[in-house]
């Protein structure tokens, strides 16, 4: 029984699945549940296949909990012990609550990220082979600045995914049911849950002042139920409705925020000059509605409202990280008057509207209007420190018109020139294969070596160049963890000088190549060694 | 570049040209040529506003005799503004490229607030403004008066003229209103009482210049200065104002009889129509009221207000509305109609009388601009069928044309949904609206498209009380949180500033790419000024024929008068009226050529050759036979098949040549043949 090696977390007895007797087991990975008198599981369900549990209402006769998996299927099981029936459905219930959102958020993010950098990139791929498998350098420390590399690349990618949107539908599949004795029944899960928190925050307000200490959690979606039921159709906001204070409140936000874009502002649109009592009106304002009416726009409100709500629920995440970044780029001392010098919106609609894109050439790249943080510092500038190394315009106007003159008044002295002899053997000279021309005429490197070592080389000099981005990123040196990776960045150093240069050195060697292939990487680190050891040495005599 | 129309010198702001364009200017410069009006259709977003604007500007300056003013009318702010910001485009590119400054005036109104500005008006080479500025008399008389003969007119958008028209003439009156004269009468007495206390001779000079009659206006008119008010008949300025209302008190008393006898006529228990004569006998009758007062009542009422050095006459707009009312019901014997309803239709329990003094005849307002201006242009993107134009207008142009839109690709795709996937009809007409299974065949369509139509889907109803309706019945089937799976929704409400939130928000839902629907209205103002250009408008849907709500009393008389003064039968009418709503509604999502749309009708009505045939040329070529009755299945096919071929990439080079043209292009001679047939003349 594979269930010996797993810890079972809670055992249920009397447990009915189609009508048979069981057990129910409770285990760190999946549940499962066994007939009476066998020793294997007939039911298994992982909980990463689970999509959610539903348990039957309180009062009915069956005390039953439901699993419904992402394929659709569903597996019921009903307790049947009758004195300990509805203990023991909470406490499986309770116990899934818990497990199942674990299970569902735990598809290792990162590390499919980074096996998918890796597939994608071969160069990276290599160079994870040479630092990390021959153990130059240890895994974290390889994708430690990775990481962070790349969120900077795909800035949204990584760190600022984008949030996923709220389905506008997300109520629909609450709707509730009848049960068949004047009640309704809905069905509620996690997600649903946060979703009606993320759409209508004031809700999730209310719940966090309420639950649990005045209201139980069922108690608290009951009434919010009751009163969202009433909320539609605003017939009825009583007083002891704690949710009355949200629609208020809601509806203060949509009167304070106004049309943005005076080109669907409708209270403008209309050039109005017909005075109170003028045109042929087929019906009369403030004529009033009939009860049916009144509610049929209370519902169109209502959608108009939650579709607002599910629009803002998904901007919300991207504002508010978006004002961070602002704020953290004025907080390096930079106002925000660039809004000053930004076309209002108005002017930019409206050129909008009258552009015919097919009827103009296109007037080169589109031009970003210049953004600036803080005025003053783009009209004073930059003041030069070195002023008389800077030749101003007018110097170089000067010069300029000084060649074009010189070389205007140019005139060639045909009879000082030299013979034809030795002008020939001057071109001869510098033609390919001249004397002078040695230099290009060598065999590349390409000629010399073979593709092997070619290749060989290049990973060593993208391996080495990883080492050293490494090694050059920890200065300036001023924190404690900068040291100590700055003194192992140069033992990973040494460590790969030894295992990977110097066994290639010895290659080719033995391949009577010329040493100074190698002569550029071994420059490179030595530099690097220079560096730390000047560092070392600074760092010694200040504690000293 | 520069472009040679007819002999003509235009300078075009663009690099290129659309054909139609081209074809525009020259209908528009025969018309100038022969100083006539114009009833002209062209597509929207297909430049006619520049196209205009270039070709009278290029008109005026190069014959500054014959034309020496451009008055461009539009409906909305926006249009105004946008109307300016091509002026400005045009301006900008003949500095640049005549290399001097211009000299030229242009002026826009889009307030009240600026009324005071009449001096530049006249001085203006072109001035932008509103329809009222020009229809309405009442601003007309403050505005536009003075305007020169030698201008051009233009109404842009100009689809609804005969009602705005309408809507300047008509006068409605509750007890609010007479209630409120009365208090402006009281305040005119007190008024009059202190100044005959304390500068009897200012009423005494008031007197004597109304002994003179209104001859000072009557110069005006006869050396044509002055754009002739429909609210002052000609009659009254050969006249002197009648005795029996020259002093202030007379006429203050004379107010006061009238009144009463206004407040008389809503004591009443059941609907009254009477014409106006029936009225002007009424009152004699009863209160021996003669006519010839009554006509004199407005003029009277505005040099009693001046006398008394009456700030604010905004305080006084009860009683300037009762006495326009005397003038104008005793000046038309024809053309208006007197309904007095002593309580709403729904509401037959609440006693709320109104006397509806309407205007059935849109020509009588329109009448002098016609009459006074040389060139008249009626133009707009959905003007058929356009010889109706003139018939309800009752004036006579000189060219008539409405013009395709050329296309490289076909970009828009009418279809006529006819039928749901279960055979059942589906129309909005009177007998199946409340029918379940078209609400429901309705839902599915909107539903099945919302899967296919990427961002935004505007859908329009024919009144609020019918959108209202389906959407609560869609919402008790369900039917909308489906469609929520695959889009937010966004409604039209009565109320402009929820409209305007929701409006902004679907545009927002659209740009991000999540996607909107926007259930909407015809005759709404979203259907009459917001565009849903490119993403904002991917499929507009058409439910049901948006016919006007016929049992009104006021459209049954103008139908009656349309009838016997024109002879245009009642349903012709009603049909025009409604397709012009319904070709606007479609119009919104198509605003250019490099956009694309689909147009969906959803009414099986809308096969039928009488309602077909009247949506605009532009629209109508691109029906096919095999579009006429599709079920949702098939709808749904087409339309994807239709989203597939416009996502392809969609570059100049597929356009030179067909429906853009380069200067050279555009001078050979096959082009210009092509071009010929651009436009359609009626």
């Amino acid at each position: 029984m594979a269930a010996l090696s797993e810890e079972v977390l809670l055992v249920v007895k009397r447990v009915r699945q189609r009508k048979q007797d069981g057990t129910l087991y409770l285990m760190t990975e999946r549940i499962a549940w066994g007939p009476e008198g066998k020793d294997r599981f007939t039911v298994s369900h992982l909980y990463a296949d689970i999509r959610c549990q539903k348990i039957s209402p309180d009062g009915k006769a069956k005390i039953q909990l439901q699993l419904v998996l992402h394929t659709g299927e569903s597996t019921t099981f009903h307790f049947a012990n009758e004195s300990t029936a509805l203990k023991d459905r909470d406490a499986a219930k309770d116990l899934l609550q818990q497990l199942l959102p674990k299970f569902k958020k735990k598809a290792n993010k990162e590390l499919e990220e980074k096996n998918r950098m890796l597939q994608e990139d071969p160069v990276l791929f290599q160079l994870y082979k040479d630092l990390v498998v021959s153990q130059v350098i240890s895994a974290e420390e390889f994708w430690a600045s990775r990481l962070k590399l790349n969120s900077v690349d795909h800035a949204l990618s990584n760190n600022n995914k984008q949030e996923v949107g709220i389905s506008a539908a997300f109520l629909a599949d609450i709707r509730p049911q009848t049960d068949g004795c004047n009640g309704l029944k809905y069905n509620l899960t996690s997600d649903i849950i946060e979703s009606i928190f993320r759409t209508y925050p004031a809700v999730k307000q209310k719940y966090a002042e309420n639950v649990p200490h005045n209201l139980t959690e069922k108690e608290f979606w009951t009434r919010f139920f009751q009163s969202h039921y009433f909320h539609r159709d605003r017939i009825n906001t009583g007083q002891q409705d704690i949710f009355s204070e949200c629609a208020k409140q809601d509806e203060k936000v949509s009167h304070l925020s106004c049309v943005k874009n005076p080109m669907v502002d409708l209270m403008s649109l209309e050039d109005k000059t017909l005075d109170e009592g003028y045109g042929s009106l087929t019906a009369l304002p403030n004529s009033s509605k009939t009860v049916k009416e009144n509610s049929n726009s209370a519902i169109i409100k209502r959608f108009n409202h939650h579709s607002a709500m599910v629009l803002a629920a998904g901007l919300r995440k991207v504002e508010a990280s978006s004002d961070q970044a602002s704020e953290t780029s004025s907080t390096d001392g930079n106002s925000r008057d660039s809004d000053f010098f930004q076309p209002p919106i108005k002017k930019v609609k409206l050129q909008e509207a009258i552009e015919y894109e097919d009827l103009q050439n296109e007037s080169g790249p589109k031009t970003i209007a210049l953004n600036l943080k803080k005025s003053d510092r783009y009209s004073h500038g930059p003041v030069p420190l070195q002023s008389h190394h800077y030749s101003t315009s007018q110097d170089i106007i000067n010069s300029v018109s000084c060649i074009q003159e010189e070389i205007s008044c140019y005139k060639p002295c045909l009879t000082r020139v030299m013979s034809s002899s030795a002008a020939s053997s001057a071109i001869t000279a510098l033609s390919p294969g001249g004397v002078l021309m040695q230099a290009g005429a060598q065999q590349t490197i390409s000629q010399l070596v073979s593709t092997d070592v070619q290749s060989e080389l290049k990973h060593l000099y993208t391996a080495a160049g990883e080492l050293l981005r490494h090694f050059w990123s920890c200065f300036p040196v001023n924190t404690p963890f900068l040291e100590e990776k700055v003194v192992k960045m140069q033992s990973n150093l040494e460590r790969f000088q030894s295992t990977k240069l110097h066994p290639f050195q010895e290659k080719i060697q033995r391949e009577y190549l010329s040493t100074n292939l190698t002569n550029h990487v071994e420059e490179m680190i030595q530099a690097a060694y220079n560096k730390f050891h000047a560092w070392q040495t600074r760092r010694m005599l200040r504690k000293t | 570049m520069k472009l040679n129309i007819d002999g003509l010198l235009v300078y075009f702001p663009y690099d290129y040209i659309y054909p139609e364009q081209y074809s525009y200017m020259l209908e528009l410069k025969r018309t100038l040529d022969a100083k006539g009006h114009g009833v002209l259709e062209m597509p929207s977003g297909t430049g006619k506003t520049i196209s205009l604007l270039s070709l009278i500007v290029a008109y005026q300056r190069t014959y500054p005799l014959e034309v020496t003013k451009l008055i461009y009318c539009s409906r909305t702010v926006p249009e105004i503004e946008k109307v300016i910001e091509e002026l400005r485009k045009l301006m900008e590119f003949y500095t640049k490229e005549t290399g001097e400054k211009n000299n030229f005036l242009a002026l826009a109104l889009s307030s009240r607030k600026n009324l005071c500005i009449h001096p530049e008006i006249l001085h203006a080479n072109i001035v932008v403004y509103s329809y009222h500025y020009l229809l309405d008399p009442k601003i007309a008389d403050l505005v536009s008066k003075e305007l020169a003969k030698k201008s051009v007119v233009v109404f842009d958008e100009a689809h609804n003229i005969d009602n705005v028209c309408i809507d300047s003439m008509s006068v409605n009156i509750t007890r609010r209103t007479l209630d409120r004269c009365q208090t402006n009468v009281e305040t005119l007495q007190n008024t009059i009482q202190r100044i005959k206390e304390t500068d009897a001779a200012k009423l005494r000079e008031e007197y004597r210049r109304l002994v003179e009659g209104l001859k000072e206006a009557n110069v005006a008119r006869e050396t044509d200065i002055y754009l002739s008010n429909p609210v002052l008949p000609d009659e009254i300025l050969q006249e002197a104002v009648p005795g029996s209302i020259r002093t202030a008190e007379h006429f203050v008393g004379f107010l006061k009889r009238f009144l009463e006898y206004l407040k008389a006529r809503l004591r009443i228990h059941h609907v009254v129509q009477e014409s106006s004569p029936q009225f002007l006998k009424d009152i004699y009758e009863k209160v021996c009221i003669d006519r010839k007062p009554l006509r004199f009542c407005a003029e009277r009422l505005r040099s009693l207000l001046r006398t008394l050095e009456i700030a604010d006459i905004a305080d006084f707009s009860a009683v300037t509305l009762i006495s326009n009312f005397a003038t104008l019901v005793s000046t038309y014997s024809k053309g208006f109609t007197i309904i007095i309803e002593p309580f709403e239709d729904k509401t037959p329990t609440i006693v709320n009388p109104v006397l509806h003094f309407s205007c059935m005849d849109p020509s009588i307002a329109i009448k002098p601009v016609f009459e006074r201006f040389q060139s008249v242009i009626i133009t707009s993107g959905t003007l058929s069928p356009l010889d109706i134009y003139p018939r309800i207008l009752d004036f006579r142009p000189v060219t008539m044309a409405s013009f395709t839109m050329t296309l490289a690709r076909t970009c828009l795709c009418p279809l006529i949904v006819g039928r749901g996937n279960d055979q059942v009809a589906m129309s909005s007409k009177f007998e199946t609206r409340e029918d379940f299974a078209v609400i429901r065949n309705y839902g599915n369509l909107l539903l099945e498209m919302s899967a296919i139509v990427p961002d935004g889907i505007v859908a329009f109803f024919t009144s609020y009380v019918y959108m209202e309706n389906i959407v609560a019945s869609w919402y008790e089937q369900g039917i909308l949180e489906n469609i929520q799976r695959n889009k937010l929704i966004f409604i039209e409400t009565q109320d402009a500033a929820e409209t305007s939130m929701a409006l902004e928000k679907y545009q927002e839902a659209c740009e991000n790419g999540r996607g909107a629907i926007l259930l909407s209205v015809a005759r709404g103002k979203v259907s009459e000024g917001i565009d849903f250009v490119h993403h904002f408008g991917r499929a507009v849907i058409m439910f049901g024929v948006p016919y006007v709500y016929t049992q009104s009393r006021i459209l049954k008389a103008r139908l009656e008068y349309l009838r016997d003064q024109f002879q245009i039968r009642e349903n012709d009418f009603l049909t025009f009226d409604a397709m012009r709503h319904a070709a606007q509604c479609v119009g919104r999502a198509i605003r250019g050529k490099t956009d694309y749309g689909l147009m969906i009708f959803a009414d099986k009505r809308y096969a039928r050759a009488d309602k077909r045939g009247k949506l605009p040329r532009w629209i109508q070529e691109h029906i096919t036979d095999g579009s006429l009755n599709l079920t949702i299945d098939e709808t749904v096919q087409l339309s994807k098949h239709f989203l597939r071929q416009m996502a392809q990439p969609f570059r100049r080079e597929d356009q030179l040549g067909l429906s853009l043209l380069t200067l050279e292009q555009l001078q050979s001679e096959e082009m210009l043949q092509k071009i010929s047939q651009i436009a359609q003349q009626v």
